[in-house]
């Protein structure tokens, strides 16, 4: 095992560095500060969240959020070139600062952000690095940090640790851990860094950004409720049934690998195994066969819903509640029920 | 233009069995890693767009069993191929691998200008490998990349993140980790089959890539896996006949109060 370069016991402090997004502090960023202020209390430890910006950026605003949120310090990493995320820039000012002041624990959203730098960072600063965490935890020596993560496609659970390797780093997958509860009168603390960096680091550029078009405002690896839609709706015009009971339910729309490489969905819709993993509190199935590469991105699901004609469908064996039959009959009449008894899913 | 392609040999998870102490890969299929068909397909086109004496290298680190994605990858159109198998190699987590990989890239392909990974793998699901190995050898690096396309000297990279749909330039050499892109995956044919046969796979130890044992497997690697388990199976699923929409929509919502969703 690779040791770190000083005694273990000088590391100290758990961060989680934010995705800041237009000045907005992810969802996943925020519910990190649930077991960072846990960890930290049993290790004896403080709070820092750090946030990579562009000056200008609301810092007051922002530390008075975080500090409700549990959080005793917010490091604001301030440069020019922070304006927006860029893989160089972003793990020079953070793997900077790591290195600097070497924090105990740094906890990162498992976003496309996270998991671009973290592996990057871990490498300049000689820490470890688990990624897409499920669970965080101290070890039975109330030291090490224990983190639980999905392998082998979701069917193994795995304890990920690094007995000598310091920072440990973790991504954590969104909606793992909830949002802490704000507490009126708590602040933190600001300590704002300008790092030195120069614009010939970047090797690459970003040219442009298409914004997905997301319908309801729902993202998907975000989204409380899930509905997706398979090959049994038989055609890609036939998506608006999966479209209205989303509506209603204020849900993400998802789909399958099959109704994606049909073309009937775009990619960025695609739950399962080269496409996204979700864990909502409910999953509707809708004509979704549930062959193991889509099973393995949505059974982490807390309730799993499925309608479908075929009552030897792979999917009735993970859900909590199964329909056997004709989507385009019940699909309808489910919407049509929750419209006029006007039931919103109490989350 | 060279180009190399990073592949990973990994169990079949759909016939992958687990017992109490974790999967039992006797006798379990092994695939090429999904993602690192994207991959190898990027690179071909890439090859293909460049022209000239471009060629695209297979790298892989494995038991000798991974010969054999190595030459499906070879029958595909890749023109050459490293394994690097050595015991002291083995059982590294991503940060042992990719250095050993980064090691092996400088030694065996110096004079490359594209490294193309996939994003992640389907056992592991780490996703590191590829841009630690940018920061072994200080390249720039992109993940979640959906097409990269030659553009004079640059790369021209799709990236799909919560952003959107990016679209980067990078300077060459660098790092692509591709996830599931737009195109057609293409087949083997004859020719390439018995091309692939009659290629030579040279096997590549730890001491020629001038990986030290400490750096190697086990020793280079900053974390361990300390336990696993299963997912356990879901039971008591309540499954409900849907002849008459109303009644089994009814079923539902009453399903959904007493759980206390609705």
């Amino acid at each position: 095992m690779q040791a770190a370069s000083l005694p273990l016991e000088q590391y100290t402090g758990v961060w989680v560095v934010a995705d800041l997004v237009d000045g907005v502090l992810s969802d996943t960023s925020q519910e990190l500060l649930t077991p960072a202020r846990q960890l930290a209390d049993q290790l004896g430890q403080s709070v820092s969240m750090v946030i990579l910006a562009a000056p200008g950026v609301d810092s007051a605003a922002l530390q008075e959020c975080v500090g409700a949120a549990g959080a005793d310090q917010l490091i604001v990493i301030q440069h020019d070139l922070l304006a927006q995320y860029q893989t160089e820039l972003y793990t020079r000012a953070l793997s900077g600062l790591v290195l600097e002041r070497h924090p105990n624990i740094v906890l990162f959203p498992a976003s496309s952000m996270g998991r671009d730098y973290a592996p990057r960072v871990s490498v300049r600063t000689g820490g470890s690095l688990a990624s897409a965490a499920t669970d965080l935890a101290l070890a039975e020596d109330g030291k090490t940090l224990r983190a639980t993560k999905a392998c082998f496609a979701e069917a193994l659970f795995a304890s990920v640790e690094s007995p000598t390797a310091r920072p440990q780093m973790v991504t954590v997958r969104g909606r793992a851990f909830e949002k802490p509860q704000a507490q009126a009168g708590k602040s933190a603390t600001l300590d704002v860094i300008t790092p030195t960096l120069s614009a010939d680091i970047a090797r690459t550029q970003l040219l442009e950004v298409v914004k997905p078009e997301v319908k309801g405002g729902k993202k998907l690896e975000e989204a409380e409720i899930v509905v997706s839609g398979g090959r049994g709706l038989k055609a890609a015009e036939n998506f608006s049934l999966v479209e209205d009971l989303a509506g209603v339910l204020g849900a993400a729309v998802g789909a399958s690998r099959a109704v994606v490489d049909a073309g009937w969905r775009p990619h960025s819709e695609q739950v399962g195994q080269t496409g996204k993993t979700v864990a909502p509190k409910v999953y509707v199935a809708l004509g979704i066969h549930g062959a193991i590469q889509h099973l393995v991105g949505m059974n982490g699901s807390q309730c799993i819903i499925a309608i479908n004609s075929n009552p030897d469908a792979p999917i009735f064996k993970v859900a909590d509640f199964g329909i056997v039959g004709d989507v385009f009959q019940v699909v309808p009449e489910l919407t049509k029920t929750l419209k006029e008894q006007n039931l919103a899913l109490s989350l | 233009m060279k180009i190399v392609v990073f592949i990973k040999q990994v169990p079949d998870n759909t016939k992958l069995k687990f017992d109490e102490s974790g999967p039992v890969r006797d006798g379990v299929p092994m695939m090429m890693n999904p993602y690192d068909e994207y991959a190898l397909e990027t690179a071909l086109r890439l090859k293909e767009k460049a022209g000239g004496d471009s060629t695209v290298t297979v790298l892989t680190l494995g038991a000798p069993s991974a010969k054999e994605i190595v030459k499906k990858a070879i029958s595909y159109g890749a023109d050459d191929a490293f394994l690097l198998s050595d015991e002291s190699l083995q059982d590294g987590d991503s940060s042992a691998n990719s250095f050993a990989l980064a090691q092996a890239v400088k030694t065996l392909v110096p004079d490359f200008h594209v490294l193309v990974f996939g994003q992640q793998s389907l056992d592991d699901a780490a996703g590191q490998t590829g841009p630690k190995l940018a920061e072994w050898l200080n390249l720039p690096s992109l993940t979640f990349c959906k097409n990269a396309e030659l553009e004079g000297e640059t790369l021209k990279v799709v990236r799909e993140t919560e952003r959107g749909i990016e679209t980067h330039a990078m300077t060459l050499p660098g790092v692509v980790c591709m996830m599931k892109c737009d195109y057609e995956l293409r087949g083997s044919n004859i020719k390439g089959v018995m091309r692939a046969n009659k290629t030579e796979i040279p096997l590549k130890s730890a001491a020629d890539i001038g990986v030290a044992s400490d750096k190697a497997g086990v020793s280079g690697s900053t974390t361990t896996v300390t336990k696993t388990w299963q997912r356990p199976p879901k039971s008591g699923g309540v499954i409900v006949d849907g002849s008459e929409p109303a009644v089994a929509v009814q079923k539902l919502v009453d399903y959904l109060k007493e759980t206390k969703v609705l």
